[in-house]
């Protein structure tokens, strides 16, 4: 392995000055002169006809500037489907689904606003179960879905039914996941201003701001250009700022056009909490055959997912989630059946790894029963059936690089996973769970593209501007393209600046999803790179009457590699090339399509967590003692940030496991939405945590690497409820395992 | 009614006209343009807002700005005087405990006032301190990791002094 200066250093964030400091801007903080404040009036029914809207009280209150309704909104937007409006038209589909808007001054008058307009329902049988929903006669949700059925997706690959008939043991299971809240610090906020009549900048708090583009331009009839979305730094995302759909980023545009005034809107706490498209409610149903020495002869998984009164994300990623499951084992029998089920409750997502940690919790769950009946050790049982590099999966992607097995013997030689099955303690217990997860998606229905672009300018003083289509919400995305651009330039880091999140002056790219700013991103910024850096020793050839290939670039340096004393300052070779008659700067541009391999990725990264715990038989409390995370990323380009993103993800896995759930009444209401009764994990609630970088070295990544953020969730819930049945002897198959569940369990038996 | 109210951050004395019902948050970052401190919940169960009033950690959401007349407040703006990082916001930096950021105000100033009561602190103390302190990106680990580093440096500069 080379020697790198900067690629596979725990490099500080590069804005963690911006951010210790607090001088880090988000869309929240913005304020623009003249501007108003807007505010969604949202339906108190689940299923309702809208009869009349009386908004005249409203238009009359000094400092209103505008009331809208659905009859202004004309427009229509989805992911899957094409099923949503900014401003429900003719019915409500569930509880704080969008009837009015209002813009005014301040936000006080926007509240007094809305409370004087006037909403007359005929309320509809509402369903709130996708079982009930799919059943003969249920309320009809949407029109063009007469079952209720807003997609279906099928995986099948060799045949089931063989496979159960060659296995020794057969066995079917149930499991139930439970919705999930984003919890983004910074809500989803917006501010809207129109330059002329027909140019539109979105502030927006997204991830993917070339695609929230799209949709916008597509929405309001404007060519793509004439819609620019600006994110500034973004307080957060995990899946729920993606594209553009949630009402407000259409309303907003909408009543600053009608206002001609900028206009700034966002959720509250309690809509961010339920109305950011949580992790939708899973159904899931696995079949397994296995031989007597643990090899799986195939699996079958039937998923019903919950979308709530839109499709959204949800049918899409209820599909993603069939292609994943196929990669993680070499079995070739697989078919999976996903139906994705309108209801009348708010709509669903995705949330870190695309509901892949909810498919994930019912397969993992389900082969460590399979290992307890038929006393096999679940850790050898999985690596025994481990996908290897070079395999071609039941889906049909080839993985080109795969450290699954190692991960599972990493994690369990650090738990001292041998010593402590060999010597029990009572109420203690050892799960493992293990997993795959993409890096990038090509998601079925849609181009078939996966892309992120880049540009790169040396500027006079020997810096350089890095602009990228990925978006830096947290996760130290700027550092890790730094350090790329860095390293293949020969650059100080400091040297680098780093734009993102402009569409009018970053190249396009999908922005921030699925894993992938790391790998896809990265290696768009070292196409760029070295291109750049070709340009830069040819410039300094000419300048020292040599041959490029006599040169190499290096600490803010261009030298003769057989002398490196003689050369010139990076900036002087810069400015040689410009300032002169026929000059040129140096820049370049690069987009790059990861390639798919005729699959959904170009490359998977693979982990597995084990976790000890202790349950408590009297109150059917769990602590966790013990996380151990190994993720194969390929390769850690930082692995300060790595370890975080580890860190991070096995906290919201953990939140999954053990007790973060959305709380809906009969009504679809949220219970639960404020941080008290929602219960996400606190410092106190979470245990050490060991993360192990496993480098599988990615033959096309950035120096090898991969993803790492959504598989750093995946594995936890499923390792904690294998360590539960240890503890304690129950099977635990709905999420979240709270202390009543298990509690009555343990009364039960 | 508007209220007349002299309020000191970070050494500064503001006179501002607030009416009765607004909170010290909002004070700090609509009137006084001090918008490092943020709100995550609104309703004193994050900390992302916690700043030190007269030396002890509040959170500003819950602070109605009446209260503050003549009082000091001091705010992550405050921490940095000529743009030298406190060794409280160089640690987090360090010690990767920043990573959207949107906490981070919070956490720090949470940090400082427990570091001044607790020059030593184990873990568990760490953990209970930022208890009150939401993070949706960092799992805990790296600022409890950057607070028990910070307090050695900070300890170690008075040993020093
Ligand atoms: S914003 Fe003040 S405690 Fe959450
Ligand atoms: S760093 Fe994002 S909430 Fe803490």
């Amino acid at each position: 392995m080379p020697d790198f200066r900067y690629v596979g250093r725990s490099v500080p964030k590069v804005d963690g000055r911006l951010k210790a400091t607090g001088s880090a801007r988000y869309t929240s903080d913005l304020s623009f002169p003249t501007m108003l404040w807007a505010d969604l009036l949202r339906s108190p029914h689940p299923h309702a006809r809208i009869l009349n809207i009386d908004t005249s009280r409203a238009q009359k209150l000094p400092g209103v500037k505008a009331v809208i309704t659905g009859q202004d909104t004309p427009m229509s937007f989805g992911v899957s489907k094409q099923d949503q409006t900014p401003l429900a038209r003719h019915k409500v589909r569930h509880v704080g689904d969008a009837v009015a808007a209002v813009a005014a001054v301040d936000m006080d008058t926007v509240r007094e606003a809305l409370s004087r307009i006037k909403v007359d329902y005929q309320e509809l049988p509402a369903v709130f179960e996708p079982r009930r929903a799919l059943a003969p006669g249920a309320p009809q949700i949407h029109q063009d879905a007469p079952d209720n059925v807003a997609g279906r997706c099928r995986y099948q690959n060799g045949s089931v039914e063989q496979a159960f008939a060659e296995a020794d043991y057969v066995c079917q299971h149930t499991f139930h996941t439970q919705r999930m809240a984003h919890l983004c610090p910074e809500p989803h906020n917006c501010l809207a201003v129109w330059e002329d009549q027909d140019r539109l900048t979105l502030y927006l708090s997204s991830q993917m701001p070339s695609l929230a583009s799209n949709m916008l331009a597509q929405a309001f009839g404007l060519p793509s250009s004439k819609v620019r979305v600006v994110t500034n730094h973004v307080g957060g995302g995990f899946g729920s700022k993606t594209l553009s759909r949630f009402p407000m980023d259409y309303v907003a545009p909408i009543l600053a056009k009608r206002t001609g005034r900028p206009v700034k809107m966002g959720h509250s706490r309690a809509e961010e909490f339920i109305y950011s498209s949580f992790q939708p409610a899973y159904e899931i149903n696995v079949k397994t055959g296995v031989k007597r020495d643990g090899t799986i002869t195939g699996r079958h998984f039937q998923v019903i997912s919950d979308c709530g009164g839109y499709a959204s994300y949800v049918p899409a990623v209820t599909s993603v989630d069939g292609a994943l499951q196929g990669v993680l084992y070499r079995y070739q029998n697989y078919l999976y059946e996903g139906t994705a089920v309108y209801t009348n409750l708010p709509y669903g997502g995705a949330l870190r790894s695309v509901g892949s940690t909810q498919i994930h919790f019912a397969g993992e769950a389900q082969l460590n029963m399979i290992a307890a009946e038929l006393g096999l050790d679940p850790v050898e049982l999985r690596i025994h059936n481990a996908t290897r590099t070079g395999d071609k999966t039941a889906v049909g992607a080839v993985v080109h690089s795969c450290g699954l097995a190692e991960c599972l013997e990493k994690v369990a030689h650090e738990i001292g996973w041998k010593e402590k099955k060999a010597d029990p303690r009572p109420n203690r217990g050892l799960g493992v769970g293990c997993g795959v997860h993409f890096t990038g998606i090509r998601y079925p229905g849609s181009p078939d593209a996966d892309f992120a672009g880049a540009a790169i300018r040396f500027n006079d003083d020997g810096s350089v501007n890095l602009a990228t289509s990925c978006v830096d919400i947290g996760p130290g995305t700027s550092t890790v393209l730094s350090q790329i651009a860095a390293e293949v330039l020969g650059v100080d880091l400091e040297c680098i600046h780093v734009v993102y999140g402009d569409t009018e002056n970053c190249p396009m790219g999908f922005g921030t999803r699925a894993s992938r700013n790391t790998a896809i991103g990265g290696k768009a910024v070292m196409n760029a790179a070295l291109e750049a850096k070709e340009h830069l020793l040819k410039a300094a050839a000419q300048k020292m009457n040599t041959d490029p290939r006599e040169l190499e670039a290096g600490w803010g340096r261009v030298y003769l590699r057989s002398r490196p004393e003689e050369g010139h300052d990076i900036a002087e070779i810069v400015r040689f090339h410009r300032y002169r008659s026929n000059g040129q700067a140096i820049m370049t541009s690069c987009h790059w399509d990861a390639p798919s391999h005729g699959n959904t990725s170009f490359a998977f990264s693979f982990g597995a967590k084990a976790v000890e715990l202790e349950v408590d038989p009297g109150t059917g409390r769990v602590k966790v003692l013990e996380v151990v995370a190994a993720n194969d990323l390929g390769k850690a380009i930082n692995p300060l940030g790595a370890v975080g993103q580890i860190e991070g993800g096995v906290y919201m896995g953990l939140g999954a496991a053990l007790g973060e759930a959305i709380l809906l009444d009969e009504q679809g209401r949220m219970q639960n939405a404020n941080f008290l009764d929602y219960r996400a994990p606190t410092a106190l609630d979470v245990p050490p945590i060991k993360s192990i970088l496993v480098e599988s070295n990615d033959p096309v990544g950035p120096f090898g690497a991969k993803g790492v953020g959504e598989m750093a969730m995946i594995g936890t819930p499923d390792a904690v409820a294998g360590a539960v049945f240890d503890a304690c002897g129950q099977w635990i198959t709905d999420l979240p395992i709270t202390a009543e569940k298990l509690l009555s369990a343990l009364r039960d038996r | 009614m508007k209220h007349r109210l002299t309020i000191t951050v970070n050494g500064e004395s503001h006179e501002i006209f607030a009416e009765s019902r607004r909170t010290l948050l909002e004070v700090l970052r609509e009137d006084l343009h001090l918008l490092g401190t943020r709100e995550i919940c609104g309703e004193g169960e994050c900390g992302a807002c916690t700043v030190l009033l007269d030396g002890v950690p509040v959170n500003s959401c819950l602070v109605l700005a009446v209260d503050v007349n003549g009082r000091q407040v001091e705010t992550i703006e405050g921490l940095a005087p000529e743009g030298r990082l406190h060794p409280i916001q160089q640690e987090f930096i360090a010690k990767g405990a920043i990573q959207c950021g949107y906490c981070t105000s919070g956490m720090i100033m949470t940090a400082k006032a427990f570091l001044a009561s607790h020059p030593s602190p184990d873990e568990e103390q760490i953990r209970g301190a930022i208890e009150g302190n939401f993070c949706r990106c960092t799992g805990y680990a790296r600022i409890v990791e950057a607070i028990r580093s910070s307090a050695q440096r900070l300890s170690g500069a008075q040993e020093d002094a």
